[in-house]
């Protein structure tokens, strides 16, 4: 077998192995708040989609609106696009419906995982072709053992699918900007010297850009990225006084790469999203001033309870020091330091790769500086940054097993390849050890852990970091709620997801939810309250309807309280 | 410059030989060239290790048994029970709230209770409790139990209490159990519209050397969506005595009010320029 084939295959198994570890890690992570409502819109879209393919049935306005329209916020989820959710909807229908071969939650599920084990692959390949095969699997592993992503990549939602749609047409975009379609993409040389034709068909970062627009409203900030690192190319190819005299010359850098995001990518949404065949440019408008205009959702940082603006600028920065394993971060740091030196020295390829990837690192988490874009979700708004990071961690960890390689080899007289398989074996296994221990340790309440520089999920108790969100940790207490006599129960935030719990023989019959607030605590027998802060009130009703402060059950994370569960006095 | 390019070639076998101001940069650069991949080595050591320290550093319900048999043991009626940090409430609940009653919990202070009991993980310690001379401290495998002793304030008259037989005006106020910064305070609550205070009176109320009060925004979500403080103002005998804007990040905000003891009408006004504004208070006139 060829050496390329065999990189190739080792990405592809990398990421199988990711698909598998995602698959298995979802099996005992609960219901997300918001999963239920994206599993009942997309079950809802696939449908749409399917009666379309198999009868022709659906294309009118009314039917359109009622399944992907109605006002953001609605039952149709209009405020999110479609991609994911149809996706979802599919993948229910084939796995469940038909074949039966994974209960209905997990072929929901499916998709999202399968999506993160894309990610590995094109993380893997870029790596591959610009810094080498330990780089590229050091920066597979780290992607794969960061445990917040882990987490959501595998949930039915888009958070762990836009990290991927962003990165495909960051990789895309790279690759369309190259002249001769060469795997380094340094062919054409210096640009200066060369010619500015670029591919002649470059339709991947178009139908990419697409992909993402339809995936999350976070990939409006591509062309950020894409357009900073798009001007700063075609400065060096024509030089500043060319572009200033004419600031169209810009676009004849690389102008069908310009064509294909501009054409393609809303072309692409249009087409997988039913909703603005009606009116593209009103349900654009109505998609994003949502986001626009988006409540801010309670979230605690630093011990304090945020849910207006001005929010503190160093959200992004902490949350992430706080949400990364602190060896990826350390490698990060020499990764990014190689890349700067590099930089300096003007030893950078052609394309500029590492300014791209630090340009989508900064586009992604940069709104988050602002101290005006909604922080609730933490680390899951600014997912994208990810990538960057993993693979500045494989380049710098692999750039210290190297370093240190040569003092062996100056120091011990050893042999080359003996000193760096040895130092990048030593290395690369201290990295995996200790990420993997992180996520390990985040299982399955990977949104209440916190790494070790902030003392794990004690430490970021500690602190005052925010203990969760979306409800899933009421599934601890159901085996707890499964002993106690029947009855109906106040399920707090995990509302949503009760008669989830129930369809998957979660939680035995006999335990309807009660309702919500104060007429649902009245009615019933057992109460949850899932921590936050800001959910301290329902401890508070509870107490006044039952008569007592005491919990029957407290469900803890390495001892910190996640849901406690009160039982109202006979 | 001959060394320099003898350094290249052969860095280390000729070493010896070479002058110390040559010598000890290359040995430095090369000793400083394995210090990154000590670092991540070193870095990725103490996380694995950290890791699994810090996933068994909370003691378990064992210590919080034990600690609770120690409070039981010498448990009195009157006694206030805390616990810290903060976020152990519900472990600290679990095993002893059967001892503590949701007028305990939801406390105006702590200053009316003789003996507080602070049961702590993690060095943490109660607001509650800062000052105070301990009297009696014990671990319980992680957990600190600590009794506090001191001569309680002696209150004259809380006007939750008496509510009843006050006289309102403006709009009804109601004893609650509210949520004022994150915490429970049983208060009384009045939610004036824009430019119709809410009078709440109490007559001939018995007064010694103060009136403390509280006062604060119930309900996280109105605080979120109305950003606009509200105001309690407090007259005594017709005569506007404090002021208090309370904001909505301030939480529960202390004030106290010298008085002359004897008894006189007692005023609480409760305004604000906005809606929905859940004003929350609560005063005690202390000795």
């Amino acid at each position: 077998m060829k050496l390329r084939v065999k990189q190739r295959a080792l990405g592809w198994a990398l990421a199988a192995i990711a698909f598998a570890c995602t698959m298995c890690n979802q099996r005992s992570v609960g219901i997300a708040r918001d999963e239920t409502v994206y599993m009942s819109a997309g079950a809802h879209y696939a449908d749409w989609w399917l009666r379309l393919a198999t009868s022709g049935v659906g294309i009118d306005g009314k039917t359109i609106t009622s399944t992907f329209g109605g006002a953001p916020g609605g039952a149709s989820n209009s405020e999110h696009p479609p991609l994911m959710k149809t996706a979802d909807g599919l993948s229910h229908w084939l796995l469940a419906d038909k074949l039966g071969v994974v209960d209905e939650l997990t072929a929901f599920r499916v998709p999202t995982a399968l999506a993160h084990a894309a990610l590995v692959v094109m993380v893997y390949t870029m790596t591959l072709e610009l810094w080498g095969l330990a780089e590229a699997v050091l920066a597979v592993l780290c992607l794969l053992l960061l445990p917040r992503a882990l987490f959501h990549a595998g949930l039915a939602a888009f958070d762990a699918p836009i990290m991927t749609m962003w990165f495909a047409t960051i990789y895309a975009y790279w690759r369309c900007l190259d002249r001769t379609a060469s795997p380094s993409g340094d062919a054409a040389g210096p640009g200066r010297a060369r010619g500015a034709a670029g591919r002649k068909w470059p339709w991947q970062v178009g139908v990419a850009f697409g992909l993402a627009l339809a995936t999350k409203h976070n990939a409006v900030l591509l062309p950020v990225a894409l357009g900073a690192h798009y001007s700063v190319l075609a400065v060096r190819h024509y030089g500043w006084r060319p572009l200033l005299a004419a600031p169209l010359g810009l676009f004849a850098y690389r102008g069908r790469v310009v064509l294909s995001l501009v054409l393609l990518g809303p072309l692409v949404l249009v087409v997988l999203w039913p909703w603005l065949w009606l009116d593209p440019i009103g349900h654009v408008a109505d998609w994003l001033s949502f986001h626009f205009k988006h409540v801010h959702y309670n979230y605690e940082y630093l011990g304090e309870n945020w849910n207006a603006p001005r929010f503190p600028w160093h959200v992004a920065l902490v949350t992430t020091l706080f949400t990364v394993p602190v060896v990826t971060l350390v490698a990060a740091a020499l990764g990014a330091g190689v890349w700067i030196a590099a930089g300096w020295r003007r030893a950078t390829l052609d394309r500029l790769p590492t300014l791209l990837l630090g340009l989508s690192a900064a586009a992604s988490i940069g709104p988050f500086f602002l101290g005006s874009t909604p922080i609730f979700g933490a680390e899951k708004h600014w997912m994208p940054a990810l990538p960057t990071i993993c693979i500045a961690a494989g380049v710098g960890a692999v750039w210290a097993a190297r370093r240190a390689s040569q003092f062996a080899i100056a120091r011990w007289h050893v042999s080359e390849p003996l000193a760096r398989i040895t130092a990048l074996g030593v290395v690369s296994i201290a990295i995996v050890v200790a990420a993997g221990t992180e996520t390990l340790a985040s299982r399955p309440y990977a949104l209440s852990w916190y790494n070790a520089a902030a003392g794990g999920v004690p430490g970021g108790a500690d602190l005052g970091m925010n203990r969760q969100f979306w409800g899933v940790a009421a599934r601890g207490v159901l085996p707890f709620i499964a002993t106690q006599p029947p009855g109906p129960v106040y399920s707090h935030d995990a509302s949503p997801a009760w008669g989830w719990y129930k369809k998957l023989g979660l939680l035995p019959a006999g335990y309807p939810d009660s309702g919500n607030e104060v007429a649902g605590i009245e009615r019933s027998k057992l109460a949850l309250v899932i921590h936050e802060l800001h959910f301290n009130r329902h401890d508070y009703l509870i107490w006044k309807s039952y008569g007592t402060v005491q919990p029957a059950f407290v469900l803890r994370f390495d001892g910190v309280p996640i849901v406690s569960v009160y039982e109202r006095p006979k | 410059m001959v060394v320099s390019t003898a350094l290249a070639i052969e860095p280390h076998r000729h070493s010896a030989a070479l002058p110390s101001s040559v010598r000890w940069p290359s040995r430095l650069r090369s000793t400083l060239g394995v210090l990154p991949a000590l670092l991540v080595v070193g870095v990725a050591l103490w996380e694995t290790c950290a890791t699994h320290v810090d996933a068994s550093s909370v003691p378990a319900d064992e210590a919080w048994d034990r600690a609770s048999q120690l409070v039981r043991a010498q448990f009195r009626p009157g006694d206030l029970i805390v616990f810290a940090p903060d976020w152990i409430d519900p472990v600290g609940r679990l095993h002893l709230g059967d001892l503590m009653t949701i007028d305990d919990a939801a406390r105006m202070d702590a200053a009316r209770y003789g003996r507080i009991w602070e049961l702590s993980i993690r060095g943490a310690h109660a607001a509650d409790t800062a000052g105070l001379p301990t009297t009696s401290t014990v671990d319980a495998e992680g957990v600190t139990v600590k009794l506090f002793q001191r001569t309680p304030v002696t209150v004259l008259a809380d006007i939750r209490a008496l509510l009843s037989g006050a006289s309102t005006d403006g709009g009804p106020a109601k004893l609650e159990l509210a949520e004022v910064g994150f915490a429970p305070h049983r208060c009384i609550q009045a939610t004036p519209a824009p430019g119709h205070p809410i009078r709440v009176t109490f007559p001939s109320l018995p007064l010694g050397g103060s009136l403390v009060g509280y006062v604060g925004l119930a309900d996280v979500f109105t605080r979120r969506d109305i950003r606009a403080p509200g105001s309690l103002e407090v007259d005594i005998a017709h005569r506007k005595v404090a002021i208090v804007h309370p904001g909505v990040d301030d939480g529960w905000v202390r004030f106290e009010i010298k008085t002359q003891p004897g008894s006189a009408d007692v005023t609480f006004i409760a305004s604000a320029d906005a809606a929905q504004r859940q004003i929350c208070f609560a005063a005690e006139a202390r000795q």
